[in-house]
């Protein structure tokens, strides 16, 4: 049985109202390792409060986890990064000492683009050059975690055709241990606003690379950030029903799926919430049985 | 593509990321000459709207880091949101955002208020 997990977030309202959801629904939980972390007055990477309490939920209930960070950076090329992401490296160690991550993921493309704060996944040109970035980012992780990926990021722009995005994926994650996290909200998020059919893009795209699917919600942009209207990838709602039935469609066609993650961004779970997430990872659960 | 080409584009896209004018930044930095044509090209055909969105987007994942970061403004934010938001836009267009923690964005934005003071 393909188990089914929860993304943890640094957010004492979230880990309070789903107390018991955390403990009875999740087979495993998914942590963003950089968002345990502080920068300390020496410049050290230092776990932050969150932190403890995780090695505590974990060391309790005993069960696995993955990790899943935005802020590695892939396929950045910037030298301006480079120190930064060795001292992420070094921390990203420590960390598998204490969670011993099943698997490392990051987000395809930069989030540190020219070296600064963007935080953002965003687009890189689909070049052999970016590629190459990519895994070599993924090497590095590599030494730390044997088994690494990365997401179809949702990106509000492209540098290239966004259905050439699945054979780029995949040439990234051809080398051994390497692995693809396919993302169903941003698959169905992208589709939206670049217009193009997301069945055209599961069609593409490499699934016997998949080995976590990760199910989450969002939103459209408000109407007064201007422009035209562009779903968000905001994690702030249920799980829309065309997810779910991409969800349904896609997972049997995934032969080394090893788990699939619900994901609720922090400062957004409310007491009505609680239910609702409660039973989308029992959907999950129930869609991996049939 | 050489690596140089891939350098000087991501610090093109971020430098228009964080103008004032994200679409206006993009608009000449796709035409610039040090590029070659295909990544000339690209940032040319780069949807506008989602470049516009993916640089607010880039703005509110700063404010939230420094929202929890700064342990005066959530208070400063319930009493004058407009105020606050007007003075985040400034702080946004002024320095370029280098802080991945949250407590590394307040300190930096504390250097700001301070050194806008001074001025």
């Amino acid at each position: 049985m393909i188990p089914v997990g929860l993304s943890l977030v640094p957010d004492v309202v979230f880990l309070d109202l789903l107390h018991d959801v955390i403990r009875d629904e999740a087979d495993y939980y998914e942590l963003a390792p950089e968002t345990l972390w502080f920068r300390s007055s020496s410049g050290a990477l230092e776990p932050n409060g969150f932190h403890r309490t995780f090695r505590e939920l974990v060391d309790a209930t005993r069960k696995p986890v993955v990790a899943h960070g935005v802020g590695f950076s892939v396929g950045g090329a910037s030298e301006a990064d480079a120190a930064r992401r060795t001292s992420w490296l070094e921390r990203i160690r420590l960390d598998h000492e204490v969670f011993h991550f099943g698997w490392y993921t990051d987000h395809v493309g930069v989030s540190a683009l020219g070296g600064l704060a963007t935080t953002l996944p965003l687009a890189t040109p689909m070049t052999d050059a970016a590629v190459m970035r990519t895994r070599g980012a993924l090497e590095a992780l590599q030494r730390i975690v044997p088994d690494v990926g990365v997401e179809n990021s949702v990106f509000y722009f492209h540098l290239g055709d966004p259905l050439d995005e699945p054979a780029f994926l995949g040439r990234v994650v051809a080398g051994p241990r390497c692995h693809l996290l396919l993302d169903l909200h941003n698959v169905y998020t992208t589709a939206l606003n670049a217009g193009f059919d997301p069945h055209a893009y599961l069609a593409r795209l490499p699934l016997d690379a998949v080995i976590e699917i990760h199910l989450s919600g969002g939103r459209d942009s408000p109407a007064a950030w201007g422009g035209r209207s562009m779903r968000l990838d905001s994690h702030d709602t249920a799980v829309p029903e065309p997810v779910w039935a991409l969800f349904d469609e896609v997972w049997p066609r995934c032969p080394n799926l090893r788990g699939v993650t619900l994901e609720r961004m922090e400062d957004t779970v409310t007491v009505p919430d609680v239910a609702v997430i409660r039973a989308e990872l029992r959907r999950a659960r129930e869609a991996l049985r049939r | 593509m050489t690596i140089d080409d891939d350098v000087l584009c991501e610090e093109l896209l971020a430098t228009a990321l964080t103008a004032i004018d994200p679409c206006a930044a993009l608009r000449i930095a796709a035409r610039d000459a040090r590029l070659s044509q295909a990544s000339r090209d690209r940032l040319a055909a780069i949807d506008e709207d989602g470049f516009r969105i993916s640089a607010l987007l880039v703005a509110r994942l700063r404010f939230e880091r420094l929202l929890h970061g700064h342990p005066d403004v959530p208070d400063w934010l319930d009493r004058d949101a407009v105020g606050f938001t007007e003075t985040f836009r400034r702080y946004h267009a002024a320095v370029p955002p280098t802080a991945f923690f949250p407590p590394d964005e307040a300190r930096t934005f504390a250097a700001w208020i301070a050194a806008t003071r001074l001025d």
